[in-house]
């Protein structure tokens, strides 16, 4: 697909953190968690309609499954106590629908520059579970115009501003030099 | 009445799910976006899709500050002794700002004409009016200024049509195929007792279930297998129509394969044929879908309208199973 190729060509901050990612198969995870804690808060706030429209669900337990990653994320987005862990292991009975494809896909998605039907047609995209759910989540995620790397800048407060400048250094030398190539 | 002999350039309507997607469509191109309500009272009441009323209205400002038009589906057919949900819609739609509503129903089109005669009326596909006499009816009627045909009529019958009716019609060009009349199929209403015509869903969600067997991803609709896709073969929606069933020990698909319809090829044609709009479906995908398709017929409108010939704009990998037809406007029916 055009969408994903192009992605596919940009190296985002997204993408170079997924390789920052893969020494955590080493280590343990706890770290991570209050990281994604503040995420998940940080998106409610900038995105409230997002979560306004998963309330129907009451509190559904979402397993994000990143296949190039040695853990998963069980995400609970709405209900009265919210939350996104990482975690090795889960018990999948558990899960109302798991959700598994490549992160930098899965992030694509979220960021609204994939399509997930057409993931789904191309089985690139696996959903187990209540179906139902799973759409709701697709259309409530896709229903704001999310980037999460500038919802996870706004964690960092006045660090952002430098990591946007390398974030965006970086990006202008990977397109300098796949324009060379 | 033939409109086709001053053709002018396609309108491109295009469909919107969300917020987000009504902006990803006006910012791609789109000169219409249409949508409906959070709510049975549209064709495409998916879980976690569309409109409240505040969302309208701002979808409503963006297109209008970007010279697009916004048509509200209020395309169901409302329920027996309570249609207040379906008349309350009207007059959200128009104190909204919408340029349009989107109607089915005679008695919906009645109460609108009746107590909203401004609110200019087009008819839905699923009011499945496919000839003139049908489409005059309408017109005197209710006095609605567009028809949006139903996917079973080659182009030459676009084209006679257009001949003998007084007004406008709006052709799908891209996106999920209903191979049975709009508004008539019970198929969907057979396994789940939900259908698009009443509840706004074909092969509900809540209905669905996909099961990884062996290399096998096997969909199910209800208490029926509708489809076994094997490892590398693309995969589709459980929709009845599209299933794939053993009939007298052989598996083939009886009614329609996966496929979506693209008549991007034939803009030129449906142009002659006097048609004034061109609609992609899709309200329930994702804004890249929106993005990618509003985006390439937007190019091959402009080069249509130009008598240029079309670019080469390859849509193949947002279409369903993969594949994509011209559907009935070059019929070859089996
Ligand atoms: S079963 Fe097929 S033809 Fe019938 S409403 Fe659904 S998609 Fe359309």
């Amino acid at each position: 697909m055009a969408a994903r190729s192009k992605s596919a060509e940009k190296l985002s901050p997204l993408k170079v953190a997924t390789f920052l990612m893969r020494p955590l198969s080493l280590m343990p995870l706890a770290p991570l968690q209050p990281l994604l804690a503040a995420a998940l808060a940080v998106m409610r706030r900038q995105h409230p309609a997002v979560f306004e429209r998963l309330d129907e669900l009451g509190e559904p337990l979402f397993v994000i499954d990143p296949i190039d990653l040695p853990f998963i994320f069980a995400m609970r987005p709405a209900g009265l106590r919210p939350s996104l862990l990482a975690q090795r292991e889960i018990d999948t009975d558990q899960a109302t629908a798991i959700i598994r494809g490549p992160l930098p896909m899965l992030i694509d998605l979220l960021e609204g520059r994939l399509d997930g039907d057409a993931l789904f047609f191309s089985r690139e995209l696996s959903v187990e579970g209540d179906t139902e759910a799973v759409l709701v989540l697709r259309n409530a995620v896709d229903s704001d115009e999310i980037n999460l790397f500038e919802d996870v800048l706004a964690i960092l407060g006045p660090l952002a501003g430098p990591l946007r400048f390398a974030a965006e250094a970086r990006n202008a030398v990977v397109t300098g030099w796949n324009a060379a190539r | 009445m033939n409109k086709s002999l001053t053709a002018k350039k396609l309108e491109l309507v295009c469909p919107a799910g969300t917020p987000a997607s009504l902006r990803a469509a006006v910012d791609a191109g789109a000169d219409t976006v249409y949508l409906g309500f959070r709510d049975e009272t549209n064709a495409r009441n998916f879980p976690g899709l569309n409109f409240s009323r505040r969302e309208l209205a701002d979808g409503v400002a963006y297109a209008h500050d970007h010279n697009a038009k916004v048509l509200v589906a209020i395309n169901t057919f409302p329920k027996a002794g309570d249609p207040e949900a379906w008349h309350q819609a009207v007059r959200d739609a128009e104190a909204c700002g919408a340029d349009a509503v989107i109607l089915a129903d005679i008695g919906l089109l009645a109460y609108t004409v009746e107590h909203h005669p401004k609110l200019r009326r087009h008819l839905s596909v699923q009011a499945s009016a496919s000839n003139k006499e049908a489409i005059r009816f309408y017109a005197r009627e209710f006095d609605v200024k567009r028809v949006v045909l139903p996917r079973v009529l080659t182009v030459e019958e676009i084209a006679a049509l257009n001949d003998n009716i007084p007004v406008e019609t709006e052709v799908f060009v891209f996106g999920g195929l209903c191979v049975m009349a709009e508004g008539r199929c019970s198929l969907s209403s057979y396994v789940t007792g939900q259908s698009p015509n009443m509840n706004g869903v074909c092969s509900p969600a809540s209905h669905v279930r996909y099961e990884e067997v062996g290399d096998q991803l096997v969909s199910k609709l209800g208490e029926f297998t509708i489809n076994s896709f094997g490892e590398d073969e693309a995969a589709g929606y459980p929709t009845l129509c599209k299933g794939r069933f053993s009939v007298e020990g052989s598996v083939s698909y009886l009614f329609e394969d996966p496929t979506s319809l693209n008549a991007i090829t034939m803009l030129d044609a449906l142009m002659k044929a006097g048609v004034t709009a061109l609609k992609i479906e899709g309200r329930q995908r994702g804004r890249a879908y929106v993005t990618q398709v509003v985006s390439a017929f937007r190019q091959a409108v402009d080069a249509a309208s130009r008598g240029e010939a079309m670019p080469d704009l390859d849509m193949s990998l947002l279409t369903e199973g993969g594949q994509d037809t011209t559907g009935a406007y070059q019929k070859t029916w089996r």
